[in-house]
Order: structure tokens, then C-alpha cells, then sequence
């Protein structure tokens, strides 16, 4: 290793290779090089005058302020590790120190309980392999050397996965040690709504938990769900309290988890603002989308009024676009404005008949509004439903709980491609849906206006497509007819922005979505900032939080100072991203057999009965012993720009 | 199925062991100090990692599940060295004085220290002095000794189930030293059931009263029955000269399996009262005159001959002792019932 620039990232995970140096990422921000960066994976460097020694020291002294204390090799050796390289740099340092350096660099690596002691001494042990002289010089130079500025990010596998970085390690382990209040105010760092979030994430972080790689994953969401049904059980209210008060207020349009989210934290951050929505109840998709049995309305109710604690008021039943303009609002001296408008249309099948107004059509959408709104009766016996999402699921387990009898679901590819969540399938089939696979719609045949059938072709696999499924062909000649009383496309939803905002004034892009700026999500328009399924189209309800929660902050720094961009940690986040967390193939050392918290169900011939909530809750006992599981994962990450 | 090498040897195991349990069955001792059976505590010192065939680290021996085909070394040179400057560390890490300490010769770290021939603890962070605790009755904290192995904290929170000595973990940022980490004591819940010091590894907490009183090896344990309720706990009375130093929980003994409360640990002065009475006391004449056992017993079996001839046999009562043994009150109720003719006899059921 001659060059001056190298590279040793990758080289430390069990059953993944050391990444080439030119594959790593090179720029921090625009117009901003990366010139090193040292992490739970080793360390590059692009540029040579970084002083990789100071990095070091810099970054031993960050494992040692994020050390829990909890094992003796981390606690003792990151301090006394802090205090050699401290030392060193300060031209104290002795060429002994170095060698004692590199013992405790193994044996914490070596032994540390978690990931903090066991990957903050990588980088330190490549350099000490790698550039030893670089130490030997200072050390025989016996002059201080200068130090340097570094930005610096904690981070971990789940937390990364998921939208809003919830800090789920630590609150994994307030509820180990039974502070579930201490873990819920760690929650709401992140998520304003712990019990729905709880309830009914899609769970990325799930997915990368690297828990799984021992026996199964952490049940995470459960755990949330947990703290936030303790403290409603206790009675205790939120300790939530709204920021020294400033003198600006925001408008936000659209109350669902988006817009409340920006009007949460900017709360805390001391704005008054002003939603204005128009239904007559918060949440958006989650109250009149989610049906009750997967997410009870008076949880989501006491979440969302939470915000009116924080000085925000909700008006109900604005339209905003006819009712009120965005110059009305500028009028009435809103000093911005956020967009949180969703994707509330149903997207086209391009299916004959869809657009005939027969009676027994209905969008999945429009379905369970009205199932929500308590308008939904049973028409006829046999219902089908078309698509593989989750909002697919949602209709037909609805259906069968409004009393369908005969339910199906039919999808153009195959079980194993479905987006649905597989857990929300298999709940599904246990209730008596019918999948019918490979099988897309062609026309819908009505009598006298009524729908009787839907005239289908079965399908086959072909060619993966951009997205990487294989791109369902259609089998000639193979058109049947499905006999049913009732269909629900559910494929989908678009964005209409163009109803909300005037067209002209604020860039609307070709699909009537909201472009805006990823990271501080401002429109074209300085004071004009969106987030949630109206910028990205249909996506979650943890994406639509975090991007509410962006855009208070920045809408904060825009109000103060008159501009908005991105900060340090914000690149950061986004390089992190960028290198990824979590290691599909990473190999544990050892395995375990124990099984991941399931919360109890309802029986399946019991649940379809009625909309009652399906999950039950989990007792202080078992979430103790899942969040005993928890590996805690955290990686600390540097960068020298 | 189910086979593993231990230190070179063939040994099968019941799934579910950790490699710490399958070493203790098979008399390979590993050592441990923080491991804390009754409360499922571990995985916090470190000092009991093996050598793991193709693992990338070492790995706790009461946290890992033991494995089929796992080949398993237990004192291999990079386990022993690293052993060594784990105890390192750990030693200089406090203010050790085992001249002075209560501890001496009855202490993990000072075994673990000896055994691995640790002769000097290099350190280059700088040692903050911490506090010492002297604030109660019988529990005396010098947290200069503790190795904060949690041991106390688990004792508390999850065998005795008093939440008296919070979770002292955190991010080092948010707990900051001298006392940010340490497992200190919240006397609002302490009920000094003393289940901390029995947990203790180290010289950290002491009984008070045993302070100054005698070394680790001239006391003799000698096993006994807590006195007090009729639940019956186990106890080893420490004892030096026929003076009872200190009292423990007997570990493998039912029913308390090693618990005890503040009565069975600490309530022992009693025995050597001044005041306690020695033979039976007649009153006479306004005070009381020393008597024989007969004479006495003779005077109450006349007196309730007496009473149930004047007044009848319910004008007589009993109340058996709950400290009594179960034996004593079924013979006091079957006197009382039997012999006397009254149905007025209780229990105190409590002390
Ligand atoms: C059936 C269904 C099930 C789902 N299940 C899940 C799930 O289990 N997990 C998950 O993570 N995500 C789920 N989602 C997705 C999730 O609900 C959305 O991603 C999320 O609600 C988006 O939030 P938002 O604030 O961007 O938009 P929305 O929730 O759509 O909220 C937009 C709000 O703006 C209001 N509004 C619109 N136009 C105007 C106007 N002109 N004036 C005033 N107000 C206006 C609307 O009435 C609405 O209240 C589901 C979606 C659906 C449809
Ligand atoms: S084990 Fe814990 S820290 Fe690690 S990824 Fe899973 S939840 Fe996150
Ligand atoms: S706690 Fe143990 S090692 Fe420390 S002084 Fe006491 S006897 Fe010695
Ligand atoms: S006081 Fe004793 S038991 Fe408690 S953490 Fe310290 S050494 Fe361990
Ligand atoms: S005894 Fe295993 S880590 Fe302490």
C-alpha cells in the first residue's frame, strides 16, 4: 500500500469483500469532496492532507462519549484509548503508548458487547496496520498537532432503514430496563405518533435488523406499540412542550401524517401554525385509508390532537384551492407554507367499464373512505378486489368483515411478488380471501348498470422490468369471466396537486406531484415547502412523518434566517445511506434459537366479525425479554470534508 | 446432534446450554464476574470469553449458546492474555486497597487477579475518585471498589424487584463521571433487604456492622433458620469467637434460595441484648423474682385450672407465635382445644 490514498472499507465483515477504493462515494455535498472517512467498516481516504491521526484521536474520543458504560473492555478501553491518542497528539506520546494502543484496540474489538466496542476501533486498528508511521513521526516530532474539524453521525441498521431515523436502539433499551416513559420521549424525537406508528409502519427497519442474522429480528414495531399503549394505559399525557415562542406562523395544508408532523415539530420548535384540512378529521390516509381493525380511530384521534398542545390549530372542512388561496394565506401573514396533500385519487386500470359509473365499482380508496365513514353496506355475496398492495388487503379483509361472504383478490403476477406485506397476506388467507394469481383485468360486465363479472386474462412471468420483478405477459387467448357482485380496483393512487396549489405559480411536475428539494423539502418557491405522498406519491406513513419533520426544520431555518439548506448532518445521513448499514450477507459468530415476539391475534373466525382491532397487546414481561434481544447495533461514522 | 468440542474434547450438551453451563457440567471452569444466575445478568465483563472456532471475536461464554460441532477453547493464549488485560484494566480502574478491605480473601477480583498473576495495572486515562455512601444503617457503599458489573443493579431491580438502584447505563455524554455510571442506591425504595451486597463481587457494598469485625477466613458459616417469620429462609451465619459477623442467604436453599429480607439479614442483634430474659420471672409484690422452669409452669397450670373453674374455658385465649414453627402452633392449638376446651387460639402471622 504505497498510495497515499487508500482504502480499507469492507474489509472487517464476515462474508462481504473490501470495497475498491473508486466505488466508495467521493463527494460529501455538491462542490464539497469527501476527502476521508472513517467508520464501522474501516476507513478511506481520498485526499492526502487529511491528518489521519487527529481523525483517529477525534473519533476515538466520539466512541468514548457513546460508550454505554454497560461492558468493561468498551468502558475502560475507548477511555483509556481517548487518553493515549489525546496524548500522541498533543506530542506527549511515547512509541510503548503505540503499542498498548493496538492491544486495547484488539481486545475491545475483540470483546466488546456491542457494536459500539466492537467496530469504533477498526479504523484505528487499519491505521495502526496500515500508517503506523504516521504516528511514529508525531511522536518523535514531540509537537502538538493542529486539530482538525470532522462531522460525525451515530447511527445503526434499523435506524438508517427507516425514514425518520428513529433511534431505535435506544429505546429497545429503555424498554429492557423498563423506562418505557424515557423510551416513548425517545420515540417522539422521531415519530409524533408512537401508537400508530406502532400499529401500522411498514416496518423497513424490521427488515434490517441485523438481529436476524442470529436467529430472527427484533419485533420493533411491537415494542413501540408497547410504550405508547403503557402510557395510555397509565393515563399519563404526553410530556410535550411547545418552544419559546417566535413571532412567525406557519400555514400547513392537509392534516395527515405529514402536515401533522410539520406542525408537531414546529411546535417544538416554537411556531404557531395553522392546518387546514378538508375533512373533518385528522390523519389523512391513516383515519379514512387504515381500517379500524389494524388501527382503532380514538389511538390516531389522541395522537394527532397532541399537536394542538404544541400551539397548533386544525381547521376542518377547508378546501383549500376553492375554499381559501395560497395568496389568501399569504394575506393572512403566514410567514410559510407547508404541502402535505397526499395522493388521494385511484389510478386507472385501463380496464373497459371502469369508467361506466356501474353500480357495484368502486376504487379501493373511495371503499374504504366510506367503509370508514360508516356509509359502506353489503351489496350481493361475491366481492373482488384487484391488486397485490397492501391497500388490496385492506379491502378485502375489510369486505369480509362488512360481510361478504365470498371474497377474492386477484393479482397479475405471483404471490412472491406481491408489495403487500406478508404478514398482512397470510393474515388475510387465514380469514378466507381467495388469491387467484397470474390474472389481470379486461373488461367489467354489468347488466342494467349492475356489475355481474369481470372478464379477465390469466397471465405469465416474461422478463424482469425496471423495477426487477418479471414483467407479467399476457396469455393469449386465455379470457375468462369472474361472476361477482361487487369490484374493487385497488392498484394505486396519483397525486392531484395541481387542485391545490395554482398551477404557474409553484412547479408541478407531469405526474401532479409536488417536486421539492430531497433533503430540506422546499419547493421552487422559498416559502413554499411539501412532504408526504403528495411529493413522492403513494409511499408510508413513516416517509410522510419524516418528511414533515425535515420540513420544520428547515421551514425554522427559512423563517430565522431567510434560506434553507441542507446541514453537515443531513450529507451525512445521505452518505451513510449511500455506503448502507445493513449487510444482507454478514456472517454472526454465533446463533441462537430464539423466536421474535409476535403479539397475540384474534382468532381469524373472530376478527372477520368485526372491525375490532386484530392485535393485542403485549405485557411488560415479553416486550422486556424481545428488547433483551436487541444487539444494539451502533456504528459511529466520520467524515473530513 | 448436539456435540461440541470442548477445550479438545468430544462432549455432547442439551440445547439451550450456554457455552458456560456446558463447561461447568463438564468441570472446565471459566471464569466469571458478572454473571448473575437468579437474575439471567451477563454478558457484561467479559472476563468468561472463549475462543470460538471461525468466530471473528471472542465470545462470552454465559451469553453464547452452546452449538452443534462448535469447537470451543477456553484458555487459549488469546483468551488468557486477553483475560489479563481485562483484570488490567479493571484493577486500575478503582482504588483497590485489599489491606483494607472487608473483602479480602472473600472477593472475585482479588481471585481473578491472583489466578492470572497480575502483577501491575498500567492506565494512561486519569482516575477520578468516586463517592462513598455511608448514608443508612446497615449498607455501607465505597464505589472506589466497584467494578460496575451490574450485579446489584439486576439483584435489585429483577430478584428483589425494588427498583432501588436505577439503571446506571447511558451514553457516556449524558452520564458524566465521577458519578454518571455508577449503580448508585435511591433510598426512597430501598428497603434494605441488602440482596446488593450479597450480589456484590467485590468490596463495593458491605454490611456496616461488619465492619472492622473479622477477616474473610476466621469467620465459620454455619447454616441456620431465619428466626423470624414462618416462611423458614435459610441462612449461613457467619460467625467469629460465637458472634454472629454477618448473615447470608443460603444460595441453593429452599425456600428462599438465597433471598433474604432486612429481618433475616440484618435483625440478628437481639441475641446478645442485655436485656433478653434468661430464666423464667414471677411477679411478686410489685417486681419480679427469678424462679425455676417447674415452679413457674406449675403457677400457670394452676391459674388456668382456676380461671376455667371460675369463668369456663372461653375466658381463656391463645395466640401462638408466628415465629414458631409449624409443629409448635398445631401442638399449641390442639392444648388449647383439647386440653383447656376453647376454641379461642390464633396466630400473630406476622412479627
Ligand atoms: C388504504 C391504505 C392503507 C395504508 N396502509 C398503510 C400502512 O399500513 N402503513 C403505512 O406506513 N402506510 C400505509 N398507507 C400509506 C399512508 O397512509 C400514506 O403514505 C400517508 O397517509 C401519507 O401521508 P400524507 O400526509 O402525505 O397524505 P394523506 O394521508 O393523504 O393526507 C393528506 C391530507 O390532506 C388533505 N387534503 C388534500 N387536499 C386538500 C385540500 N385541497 N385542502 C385541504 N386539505 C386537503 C386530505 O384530506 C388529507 O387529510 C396506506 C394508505 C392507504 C390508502
Ligand atoms: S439488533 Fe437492535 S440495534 Fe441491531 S439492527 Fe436489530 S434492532 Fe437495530
Ligand atoms: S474489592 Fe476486592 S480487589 Fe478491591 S480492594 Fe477489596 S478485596 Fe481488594
Ligand atoms: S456495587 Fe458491586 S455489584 Fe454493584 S456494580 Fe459495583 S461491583 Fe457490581
Ligand atoms: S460472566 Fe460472562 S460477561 Fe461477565
Amino acid at each position: 500500500m504505497t498510495s497515499q490514498t487508500f482504502s480499507t472499507w469492507g474489509r472487517w465483515v464476515v462474508g462481504h469483500e473490501q470495497v475498491p477504493q473508486d466505488k466508495l462515494p467521493s463527494e460529501f455535498a455538491k462542490n464539497q469532496p469527501l476527502k476521508a472517512f472513517m467508520g464501522w467498516d474501516g476507513l478511506f481516504v481520498h485526499d492526502t492532507t487529511v491528518n489521519l491521526v487527529d481523525m483517529a484521536r477525534a473519533y476515538m474520543k466520539l466512541a468514548r462519549e457513546e460508550s454505554c458504560g454497560q461492558c468493561f473492555p468498551c468502558r475502560l478501553g475507548t477511555e483509556d484509548m481517548s487518553a493515549i491518542l489525546d496524548g500522541i497528539c498533543a506530542g506527549k506520546g511515547t512509541a510503548a503508548e503505540l503499542d498498548r494502543l493496538e492491544s486495547l484496540a484488539r481486545l475491545v474489538s475483540q470483546t466488546a458487547r456491542c457494536d459500539i466496542g466492537q467496530t469504533a476501533p477498526r479504523p484505528l486498528l487499519d491505521l495502526l496496520q496500515y500508517r503506523r508511521e504516521d504516528f511514529l513521526k508525531i511522536i518523535k516530532n514531540k509537537a502538538p498537532i493542529p486539530t482538525g474539524h470532522y462531522i460525525a453521525k451515530v447511527t445503526a441498521p434499523c435506524t438508517n432503514a427507516c425514514p425518520s431515523h428513529v433511534n431505535i436502539p435506544d429505546y429497545v433499551e429503555k424498554i429492557r430496563i423498563g423506562r418505557w416513559d424515557q423510551a416513548l420521549s425517545s420515540i417522539r424525537n422521531d415519530c409524533p405518533l408512537p401508537g400508530v406508528i406502532g400499529r401500522v409502519c411498514v416496518r423497513p427497519c424490521e427488515f434490517n435488523c441485523r438481529r436476524q442474522h442470529v436467529d430472527s429480528g427484533i419485533a420493533i414495531r411491537a415494542l413501540k406499540r408497547f410504550a405508547a399503549d403503557t402510557e395510555l394505559a397509565s393515563g399519563d399525557e404526553p410530556c410535550l412542550h411547545s418552544g419559546p415562542t417566535k413571532d412567525k406562523k406557519v400555514a400547513i395544508i392537509g392534516a395527515g401524517p405529514a402536515g401533522l408532523a410539520c406542525a408537531y415539530y414546529l411546535g417544538l420548535r416554537g411556531y404557531a401554525s395553522t392546518i387546514f384540512e378538508v375533512m373533518n378529521e385528522p390523519g389523512g390516509m391513516t383515519a379514512v385509508g387504515i381500517p379500524d381493525y389494524r388501527l382503532p380511530r380514538d389511538i390516531l384521534r389522541h395522537e394527532a390532537n397532541q399537536v394542538k398542545k404544541l400551539g397548533c390549530e386544525i381547521r376542518y372542512g377547508v378546501n383549500v384551492g376553492v375554499d381559501i388561496t395560497l395568496k389568501d394565506l399569504k394575506l393572512q401573514g403566514y410567514g410559510a407554507i407547508f404541502v402535505g396533500v397526499g395522493a388521494p385519487e385511484a389510478s386507472k386500470m385501463r380496464c373497459e367499464g371502469e369508467d361506466a359509473g356501474y353500480k357495484g365499482f368502486m376504487t379501493g380508496v373511495e371503499f374504504l373512505r366510506r367503509i370508514a365513514d360508516g356509509e359502506q353496506s353489503v351489496e350481493g355475496k361475491k366481492f373482488l378486489a384487484i391488486g397485490g398492495g397492501n391497500v388490496a388487503m385492506d379491502c378485502v379483509r375489510s369486505a369480509l368483515r362488512l360481510g361478504y361472504t365470498d371474497v377474492n383478490l386477484i393479482y397479475r403476477r405471483t404471490r412472491a411478488e406481491m408489495p403487500a406485506d406478508p404478514v398482512e397476506i397470510t393474515e388475510a388467507e387465514e380469514e378466507g380471501v381467495k388469491f387467484h394469481f397470474l390474472v389481470a383485468p379486461l373488461k367489467i360486465i354489468a347488466e342494467e348498470g349492475k356489475v355481474t363479472g369481470l372478464e379477465c386474462h390469466r397471465m405469465e412471468l416474461g422478463e424482469p422490468d425496471a423495477s426487477g420483478r418479471r414483467r407479467p405477459v399476457v396469455v393469449e387467448g386465455s379470457n375468462f369471466i369472474i361472476e361477482c357482485d361487487f369490484i374493487v380496483p385497488a392498484i394505486g393512487q396519483v397525486c392531484v396537486v395541481d387542485c391545490v396549489l395554482p398551477p404557474g405559480e409553484v412547479e408541478i411536475s407531469k405526474w401532479k406531484t409536488l417536486p421539492t428539494d430531497e433533503i430540506t423539502r422546499r419547493t421552487n418557491q422559498p416559502s413554499i415547502f411539501g412532504g408526504g405522498d403528495c411529493v413522492t406519491g403513494p409511499a408510508t406513513l413513516i416517509a410522510a412523518l419524516a418528511a414533515g419533520k425535515n420540513a420544520a426544520r428547515f421551514i425554522d431555518q427559512f423563517l430565522s434566517s431567510g434560506t434553507s439548506t441542507p446541514e453537515d448532518c443531513d450529507y451525512m445521513e445521505r452518505l451513510i445511506s449511500k455506503l448502507g448499514v445493513f449487510n444482507s450477507k454478514e456472517k454472526m459468530p454465533y446463533k441462537d434459537s430464539k423466536t421474535k415476539l409476535h403479539p397475540p391475534m384474534m382468532e381469524p373466525e373472530i376478527r372477520i366479525k368485526s372491525f375490532d382491532e386484530a392485535e393485542g397487546k403485549i405485557n411488560a414481561a415479553s416486550a422486556t425479554k424481545e428488547a433483551s434481544r436487541c444487539l444494539r447495533c451502533y456504528r459511529i461514522a466520520m467524515a473530513a470534508v | 446432534m448436539n456435540t461440541m468440542t470442548l477445550n479438545g474434547k468430544n462432549i455432547s450438551f442439551n440445547p439451550g446450554d450456554t457455552i458456560l453451563d456446558v463447561a461447568q457440567e463438564n468441570g472446565v471452569e471459566i471464569p466469571t464476574l458478572c454473571y448473575l444466575q437468579a437474575a439471567d445478568h451477563k454478558g457484561v465483563c467479559r472476563v468468561c470469553v472463549v475462543e470460538v472456532d471461525g468466530a471473528d471475536r471472542l465470545l462470552p461464554a454465559c451469553a453464547t449458546p452452546a452449538a452443534d460441532g462448535m469447537v470451543v477453547e477456553t484458555h487459549s493464549e488469546l483468551v488468557v492474555q486477553t483475560r489479563k488485560m481485562m483484570l488490567e484494566l479493571l484493577l486500575a480502574d478503582g482504588d483497590h486497597n485489599c489491606l483494607f478491605c472487608e473483602s479480602n480473601g472473600d472477593c472475585k477480583l482479588q481471585e481473578l487477579v491472583y489466578e492470572y498473576g497480575i502483577k501491575d495495572a498500567p492506565r494512561t486515562a486519569t482516575y477520578e475518585p468516586r463517592p462513598i455512601d455511608d448514608a443508612t444503617p446497615m449498607i455501607f457503599r465505597d464505589f472506589n471498589k466497584c467494578v460496575l458489573c451490574g450485579r446489584c443493579v439486576a439483584a435489585c431491580n429483577d430478584v428483589q424487584c425494588n427498583d432501588a438502584i436505577p439503571f446506571p447505563y447511558g451514553r457516556r455524554e449524558e452520564k458524566p463521571l465521577p458519578t454518571g455510571w455508577l449503580p448508585l442506591a435511591d433510598y426512597d425504595h430501598c428497603v434494605h433487604c441488602g440482596e446488593c451486597i450479597q450480589a456484590c463481587p467485590v468490596g463495593a457494598i458491605i454490611e456496616k456492622k461488619a465492619i472492622g469485625q473479622a477477616r474473610s477466613w476466621e469467620m465459620e458459616k454455619v447454616r441456620s433458620t431465619c428466626p423470624y417469620c414462618g416462611v423458614g429462609c435459610q441462612l449461613w451465619l457467619h460467625v467469629k469467637d460465637d458472634r454472629i459477623i454477618k448473615v447470608t442467604g443460603v444460595e441453593d436453599g429452599s425456600p428462599n434460595k438465597g433471598r433474604l429480607c432486612v429481618k433475616g439479614r440484618f435483625g440478628y442483634d437481639f441475641i446478645y441484648s442485655e436485656e433478653r430474659l434468661k430464666t423464667p420471672l414471677i411477679r411478686e409484690n410489685g417486681g419480679f423474682r427469678e424462679a425455676s422452669w417447674d415452679e413457674a409452669l406449675d403457677l400457670v397450670a394452676n391459674k388456668f385450672k382456676e380461671i376455667i373453674a371460675t369463668h369456663g374455658p372461653d375466658a381463656i385465649g391463645g395466640v401462638s407465635c408466628s415465629r414458631s414453627i409449624n409443629e409448635d402452633s398445631y401442638n399449641m392449638q390442639k392444648f388449647f382445644r383439647e386440653v383447656l376446651g376453647t376454641n379461642n387460639i390464633d396466630n400473630c402471622a406476622r412479627t
